[in-house]
Formats: C-alpha cells, structure tokens, sequence
C-alpha cells in the first residue's frame, strides 16, 4: 500500500462540540478511582449527589421519565442546585425539562429532547443550547464508551441534517469502502440509574427492557443507583445472569423507594398520570418554578417529597401494579 | 345507501393496518403507529413482531392501548425478549427488522422527514420538536418504512427545514452513496387522505391511492409540492365496520387518539 491508501478519508464532519475522553485517561481513572474492593456505598441522595454531582458535569442517567427514570436523584439534583451542566437526552420524557427549569443545564446532547412546551421554548429561546444526535447513535457512544474504545462506527445519521448537527465523522470504510459513520466514545463523569435491586456494594439488578444500563454505567467516571429495594448480595450469587451492574462500576447506593416518581418501576408501582400529566403541561417559566418550588426546593429529601405525595395515592400505583411476570 | 362515519386519523390507522404482512417484524414508533400495530395484529398480521427501541421485542399487545406508555409492564408484556436499546436498533441494522411506522412534522419529495424543528436557524428554532429520537435508527435500518402523518399542505415541503431521517436522496446523493443500506427506505406514506409511495426510477413521491369520495385534486390541494401521480389511482376503502368497531371498543375505548381529526362519510 503506498502512503495515499494509507489514509482514511474523511467524507463529512459533523460540527457539534462533543464531550470526549481519552481511552487511557478514562481507563486510568477506573484503575486509580473505581474500588475494587467490596465497600458498603449505601448512603442518603443528600451525600450521594453531593458527592459525586459537580457542576460543569456532564450527566446522563437511564431509561425514561415514565418508566425506572433516576427521579428522585433528579431532584436532589435539582435541589443542590448544580450548575452548567451538559446533559445526555437520550431517551428522555421530561429530566431535560426539570434540570433546564431549574437552571441546571447549558447543553444537551439529544437523542429525544423531552416533552411539552416548556423545554421547546428553551430551544426557541436559545437559552439551552442543543446538539442533535439520535438515540441510537448516542446509546451507540456509550457502548464505545463502555468497551474503552474511541469510537464505533454504525450507519445512521447517515444522509442526514442530524448527522451535520452532530458530532459524528463520516468516512469511507476501509473494509467495505462504502461511507460509515463514526460516534466518538461518550464517558459521562456522572451517571444516575435506579433500580429494582441493588446490594451496598453496588451490584444491581434490572427487570424488564433495559435501554442503555450497563452500558451507561461502565462507561461513567461516576455512578450513582438508586434501588427500590436493597437486597443480600446472595441474591445475586444466586440468579448471576440476572446482574445488570456489576458492584466496581457504581460509587453510590441510595435506598429509594418510588424513586421513579411519577414514573412507575415495573413490579413495583404504575406511574402516576396526573402528575405526569401536570408535568408536562407545564408552560411558562413562572409554572415552572412554582412546580419546583412546590416539590423540589420546599422539601428536604426524598423520604419528605413521598409524604408530600402521600401514602394512599402511593399506595394506589402499587394497586395498579399488577403485572409481574418477568419482573421477580 | 349506507354511511359509514370516521375521523381521518382512524381511516390514517386501518389503511397503514392493512399494508402490513403476518410473519414480519416492525419496529414501532411512538403513538399512532403502536395503535397501527395493535389492529393489524388483531385483525390482519396475528404474528407480526413487534420490535420496540427501549429493548422489548414480540409483546403481546393489552387492550385498551395506554397512550403515552413506553417501556412500561403494560407495553412489554409476555415479550419474546427484553434487551437494551443497542441490541434492539442492531437487530434493525443488521437487517432482521422488516418494516418501520413512524411519523413526522414534514415530509420531503424523497421522503426525508423532519421531527427536530421548523425554521431557517437551528440555534433559534420557529417550533423545536424532540428530534429523531429512535426515529433516525428506523428509517435508516428498516427494509420498508411506511410514515403515517397527518395531510396538511404545510407538511409537505420541497426540502425539509431540518432532515432528521433519511428517505432516498440528500443534497444531491442517494441513500446509498450516502452509505445508507442497500434496497431499504421508505415504502409508503399514508395520509388522512390518501397514500404515496416512490417512484422507482426517481424515488420521487408518487400519489398511489386516494380515500373513496376524494378526487386526487382534493388530494393534491392540500400540498405544498406537486408529486408524481400513477397512472391508476387506486380506491382506498374507508374503515370498515369491523376495523372501527376493534378500534372504539377494544383498543382506544376512550377516543384518547383516534378521536382526533377531521370527521368524514362515506357510502358503502
């Protein structure tokens, strides 16, 4: 091969700003920060995001804000008030709206934005500043993120707006020489995840679809679970295939019962639709702080937020919650 | 003669319900296409896989459909497999998902479609929508996407302000130039009143079939671009009795989303 076939063309470039960690920095983080040690990291949300949430992180967390969403780590979020912080929506219904309403967020790397009104008019306003990927192609960058790799190359966005407003590189595949797209390595400096099933050491386990989980938690300097239910970690020696996170991925453990409020956790309780619904209808700025105002900043933790909500509409989502095969 | 009386989003649902094939799977898209999926499975495709991009694969469909759930017990049930997004959008590119249902804001004469904004200046949107989601993964990965949205003139548009996923040709380059999979695309468009398809030597969006007591005039009016026309315009029939009944009674017993939209009748 002379020098020319030597190298790889790029075709296109996307031009958004992209959060990138080196493979060795990311890997000498894990060597010298994750414990490979078996350490009780049980603690209360207050500690665990101040721990672990700095502002200027860029934040990603998993599944949705209707279903095992990391709400009750969002709102303690919110209540530290954490700053600038660059967001990864993926798959996201409404943490994009909260952290945006309570100023948290500058940027948000989008697979789906978030619902209603009031985050779009974020957008309009060029308050938040957006960078269109989809969610495929970012769920894609934490699994390079998660390998330790740099990037992986996958065929979406190709032929697209989207891709010219991601970050993403096209170029012509050595092996099959026709155009691919590359998704550089996404590795959030902090993740949150809730849970069915976690133990104090940070094995945790998921029921039902999982969208990005473990992907999302290898590939985090920091990882915050939050567990509807701490459980021996028997229980893990037991089902081992049913492990979703492994213990050295994860820094903290919260005990959060109803932690995807108003979201609902498959096997334990049915979101809350008139909550939800409130939510999302959500449209100025003045609903919006009253909204954070009413269940964010007025109450001290999480344990407080549920008796704001009250036992028996808690207890109601339990009731609605009767499906459980494949989630125990 | 006898009438027959159904809103445009309902005639939008049974006519995209009849294209789909049993013993195929279809990644579903939110909304209107899972209410699509859930008739064509009742009355037309009882083994059609649905294929879901939060990771569930082959739930079995619980009526009444719960708008606005996705990924919960409800929407998952007795699936064939629970996985993670990664897997469910690989299934697709490697090829093992046969039809796509999505819908969009804007469609363009080679269907690209936008679901991210409306505007001349991205970083000062008109309208901001949420964006491609999984909707770029579908359209690019599945063999045949059909689009399902609402015909309003300003939704079809010469170039769409924003291109999330991709139809048949961008900026000059075809899909596979662009290095997009071969022989996939999009398939069809049904409308509230009619339905597209692409022309294959141009890929451009051609008129194939017009609701029963439209003329194609009443069609093309309300668009923003002049398509091709086949040469045979087919006749598409309105709901029938069967379809509205499984739709009103069984699957969205409330009107949540089929309610919407403008009321037609039509003889039978």
């Amino acid at each position: 091969m002379n020098s020319v076939e030597n190298v790889i063309e790029i075709l296109e470039k996307g031009m958004a700003d992209i959060h990138f960690v080196h493979p060795d920095d990311f890997r000498k983080f894990v060597r010298d920060r994750k414990n490979r040690g078996l350490e009780d990291k049980l603690m209360d949300e207050k500690e665990a995001v101040k721990k672990f949430v700095k502002d200027g992180d860029y934040l990603a967390y998993d599944f949705s804000s209707l279903t095992r969403g990391p709400q009750s780590l969002i709102r303690e979020i919110i209540r530290q008030r954490k700053k600038n912080l660059w967001i990864l929506a993926k798959f996201t219904l409404l943490e994009s709206v909260l952290l945006a309403g309570a100023n948290c967020v500058d940027k948000i790397d989008v697979g789906f934005l978030g619902f209603g009104p009031y985050i779009a008019r974020k957008v309009q306003e060029g308050t938040v500043r957006v960078y269109d990927w989809s969610n495929g192609s970012v769920t894609y960058r934490l699994v390079a993120g998660a390998m330790g790799i740099p990037f992986i190359p996958a065929r979406d966005l190709l032929g697209t707006d989207t891709l010219k407003h991601s970050g993403a590189i096209v170029i012509k595949d050595p092996f099959s020489e026709i155009p691919v797209a590359l998704m550089p390595a996404l590795n959030p400096d902090v993740s949150v995840i809730h849970v069915q099933e976690a133990d104090v050491y940070g094995n945790a386990r998921v029921y039902g679809p999982t969208v990005a989980t473990l992907e999302t938690a290898m590939a985090s300097r920091r990882v915050i679970i939050s567990a509807e239910r701490i459980v021996e970690t028997i229980e893990f020696r037991e089902h081992p295939n049913w492990t979703t996170i492994p213990y050295y991925c994860v820094d903290a453990v919260v005990h959060a019962p109803f932690g995807a409020y108003p979201g609902g956790t498959q096997g334990y309780y049915e979101m809350d639709s008139e909550h939800y619904l409130m939510l999302t209808s959500i449209k100025t700025d003045e609903e919006m702080q009253k909204y954070l105002e009413e269940y964010v900043y007025s109450v001290e933790s999480h344990d407080e937020f549920l008796e704001k909500i009250g036992f028996s509409r808690l207890r109601g989502l339990i009731q609605k919650s009767q499906i459980l095969e494949g989630y125990r | 003669m006898p009438e027959i009386e159904f809103t445009d989003t309902e005639f939008m649902i049974c006519n995209a319900a009849r294209l789909l094939e049993d013993n195929k799977t279809i990644f579903v898209g939110w909304g209107i296409p899972q209410v699509v999926a859930i008739l064509a499975e009742k009355l037309y495709a009882p083994n059609i896989v649905q294929v879901f991009e939060f990771g569930a694969i082959g739930p079995l469909s619980r009526t009444p459909f719960l708008r606005g759930t996705m990924g919960g017990p409800s929407n998952t049930y007795r699936s064939l497999q629970w996985c993670s997004m990664n897997l469910a959008f690989s299934y697709a590119q490697a090829g093992y998902v046969d039809y796509g249902m999505l819908g969009a804001a804007q469609i363009d004469r080679y269907g690209n479609i936008n679901s991210t904004m409306i505007g001349d200046d991205y970083n000062r949107p008109k309208v901001r929508f949420p964006g491609s989601g999984g909707g770029n993964e579908v359209a690019s990965y599945c063999w045949k996407t059909i689009i399902v949205m609402a015909h309003e003139k300003r939704r079809f548009v010469e170039r769409c302000d924003f291109i999330t996923s991709p139809g048949y040709k961008f900026d000059g380059k075809t899909r596979e130039e662009a290095g997009l999979p071969a022989e996939s695309g999009p398939y069809r468009v049904i409308t509230s009143k009619g339905m597209f398809g692409f022309d294959e030597e141009t890929k451009e969006l051609k008129l194939l079939g017009v609701l029963k007591g439209l003329t194609v005039d009443d069609v093309l009016e309300d668009m923003g671009i002049k398509p091709l026309v086949a040469d045979e315009i087919i006749t598409l029939d309105p709901p029938t009795e069967i379809e509205l009944k499984t739709l009103r009674e069984e699957i969205d017993p409330f009107g949540l989303i089929i309610s919407k939209g403008q009321k037609f009748k039509v003889e039978v």
